[in-house]
C-alpha cells in the first residue's frame, strides 16, 4: 500500500514539478509559491486561475489522445454489449464500493447527517440491493451523494490553488491532487496487500473509467463540436461544477461575476 | 436532541439570522413572472415532435428575450473595452448566432418537458436569478432534479432581459467568457487576438 501511495504521490509531485518548470523563466520555487498565493487572491469571480496553462494544455492533449484512441472506443464497445439496466447495475455497484471513502469524508467534514445517509445506503444496498447492483436506498428516499478528500480539504479551508490538469486523472487543482492521494489512502482495498486485492483494484479502476465515460460519449462530443477552445470550455465547466460539489449543492449566487458592468456602453447607443 | 445541541442549533440559527438581516436576498416577482411567461411561450416548441420546430421556436424566443449585446460584451471579459468599433460591429452579430446555436443545443435536451418557475433570488435590484424545474419529469429522467437557472437583468428603463442560463450552477455565458478570453489571450491579445476570435466564430457559425 505504501508503495502505491508513494507512486501516486511521486506522479503528482512530478506533474506539479513539471508545471513548475513551465514557469522557470520567472524563477523556480519562488514563482511556484507566488502562483499559489495569487490563486488565493483571485478576485475575478467565475474565472479559473490557470498560471500553468502551457503544461496543462500539453497534458490535456495527451489525455485527449488516449481518450479518443482507447477510452471512447472501449466505452462504445461496452455500450454495444450491455443493456442499459446492466450498465446502471455496474454504476451502482461501483458507487457502492466507493461508499467507505465517501463515509470517511462525510465524517471529516462534520456532515453527520450525510454520513448517516451514506452508512444507511451502504447497509441497504449491500443487502437487499444484491451487493450494490440495485439502489433500493434511492427509492426509499436516501439519494446518493459524492464526496472526496479534495472536498474535505476545501471544507477545512485549504484553498484550491491553481488549476491543474493531471495525466490520466484529468482536470483538478493542486488541492484536488492531494485529495486524490488521500482518497486512495482511505480506500479499504488499498489496505489489503494481496494479489487478489491488487487485481480487484485495477479492474475496478478500469471499469470505473468505462462506466463514467459511457454516459458522456455524446455530451462531451457535443461540447467539443460547439466550442472554439475545448480546453478552456472544459476547464470552465469543471471549475463551476466543482465549486457546487464542494458546497454540497447549496447554491451561492453571490460568487457569480457581475454581468451588468457595461452600463457605460448603454450610453453609447 | 440533547440540551447542548439544542442550544447550539439556536445559536446557529441566530447567527444565520443576523446575516439575513444584513443582506436581504429577496425574491423578485416581476422577474419570476417574466421568466414564467417565456417558459409558457416555449412549451409548444419544446413539446413539439419535430426538431425543426423546436430549433426555430428557440431561436425566435432567444431573439425576443435574450439581451445578446450585454452577454456578448460580458463574454469578452476585460477585453470588451479594448475592441475597436469595427471589431465590435463584426463581433456582436457573430456572437448572437453562436450563442443562439448554444441555446438551441442546450434547450433541445429538454424536449418534451415543461419547465416552471420555482423561485428567485436577487443579487441586486438589477440582477436577478430565477430558478425553474421540470414539471412531472419522465420517470428515471436525469433532468428530474435539475434546477434550471435564468439570469435576468433589469436595465435602466426597467426592461427585463435574459442574460444567462444555467443548470445546477453551471452557466453558459461564464463558460463562453472562459473560452473567448482564452482565445484572445492565446492569439497575442488585442487587437490580433480579437480578430482571431472573430475568425473562429465565423467558422463555427457557418458550419
Amino acid at each position: 500500500m505504501k508503495k502505491l501511495i508513494w507512486t501516486i504521490t511521486g506522479l503528482f509531485a512530478l506533474s506539479t514539478g513539471a508545471a513548475q518548470a513551465q514557469i522557470s523563466d520567472a524563477g523556480g520555487a519562488d514563482a511556484f509559491a507566488e502562483d499559489l498565493k495569487n490563486a488565493n487572491a483571485q478576485v475575478d469571480a467565475g474565472a479559473v486561475y490557470d498560471p500553468w496553462e502551457g503544461f496543462n494544455r500539453k497534458m490535456f492533449s495527451v489525455n485527449n489522445a488516449i481518450d479518443k484512441a482507447v477510452l471512447v472506443p472501449a466505452a462504445k464497445g461496452y455500450r454495444a454489449v450491455t443493456h442499459k439496466k446492466q450498465r446502471k447495475g455496474l454504476r451502482n455497484l461501483l458507487a457502492n464500493a466507493r461508499t467507505p471513502v465517501i463515509l470517511i469524508n462525510d465524517i471529516l467534514q462534520g456532515e453527520f447527517k450525510r454520513a448517516g445517509q451514506t452508512a444507511g445506503r451502504f447497509a441497504i444496498n449491500t443487502t437487499i440491493g444484491f451487493g450494490g447492483m440495485g439502489d433500493p436506498a434511492e427509492r426509499i428516499g436516501v439519494p446518493q451523494h459524492a464526496e472526496d478528500f479534495g472536498q474535505t480539504l476545501a471544507v477545512w479551508g485549504v484553498n484550491s490553488g491553481p488549476y491543474l490538469y493531471l495525466p490520466l486523472f484529468g482536470p483538478s487543482s493542486v488541492r484536488g491532487g492531494f485529495g486524490a492521494v488521500g482518497d486512495i489512502a482511505m480506500d479499504p482495498l488499498t489496505w489489503i496487500r494481496t494479489d487478489a486485492a491488487a487485481l480487484t483494484r485495477y479492474s475496478r479502476a478500469g471499469s470505473t473509467a468505462l462506466a463514467l465515460r459511457e454516459p458522456l460519449i455524446e455530451p462531451l462530443a457535443d461540447i467539443e463540436a460547439n466550442s472554439l477552445d475545448y480546453y478552456a470550455s472544459l476547464r470552465s465547466f469543471y471549475w463551476q461544477s466543482r465549486t457546487r460539489e464542494i458546497a454540497n449543492g447549496r447554491t451561492n449566487f453571490d460568487d457569480l461575476p457581475d454581468i451588468g458592468d457595461f452600463e457605460e456602453f448603454d450610453e453609447l447607443e | 436532541m440533547s440540551a447542548m445541541t439544542k442550544v447550539k442549533s439556536i445559536a446557529v440559527a441566530l447567527f444565520a439570522g443576523s446575516f439575513l438581516a444584513v443582506s436581504p436576498a429577496i425574491a423578485d416577482d416581476e422577474a419570476e413572472q417574466f421568466i414564467q411567461a417565456v417558459l409558457d411561450e416555449a412549451e409548444p416548441y419544446l413539446t413539439s415532435e419535430e426538431e425543426q420546430i423546436q430549433f426555430d421556436g428557440i431561436k425566435q424566443l432567444v431573439d425576443k428575450y435574450v439581451d445578446m449585446r450585454r452577454v456578448g460584451l460580458f463574454t469578452l471579459g476585460q477585453y470588451a473595452r479594448q475592441m475597436t468599433p469595427e471589431q465590435k460591429e463584426t463581433y456582436l452579430p457573430l456572437f448572437k448566432d453562436y450563442a443562439t446555436q448554444i441555446y438551441q443545443n442546450s434547450l433541445s435536451n429538454y424536449a418534451g418537458e415543461r419547465l416552471t418557475v420555482t423561485g428567485s433570488i436577487d443579487r441586486s435590484e438589477r440582477d436577478i436569478i430565477v430558478n425553474s424545474k421540470i414539471v412531472n419529469p419522465q420517470p428515471g429522467s436525469q433532468l428530474a432534479d435539475m434546477v434550471v437557472h435564468w439570469r435576468v437583468y433589469r436595465d435602466r428603463d426597467g426592461n427585463l432581459g435574459v442574460v444567462d442560463a444555467g443548470a445546477d450552477n453551471i452557466w453558459l455565458a461564464i463558460e463562453q467568457r472562459s473560452q473567448f478570453t482564452s482565445v484572445i489571450a492565446n492569439n497575442g491579445g488585442p487587437p490580433a487576438g480579437i480578430n482571431a476570435l472573430i475568425d473562429q466564430l465565423k467558422k463555427q457559425t457557418s458550419e
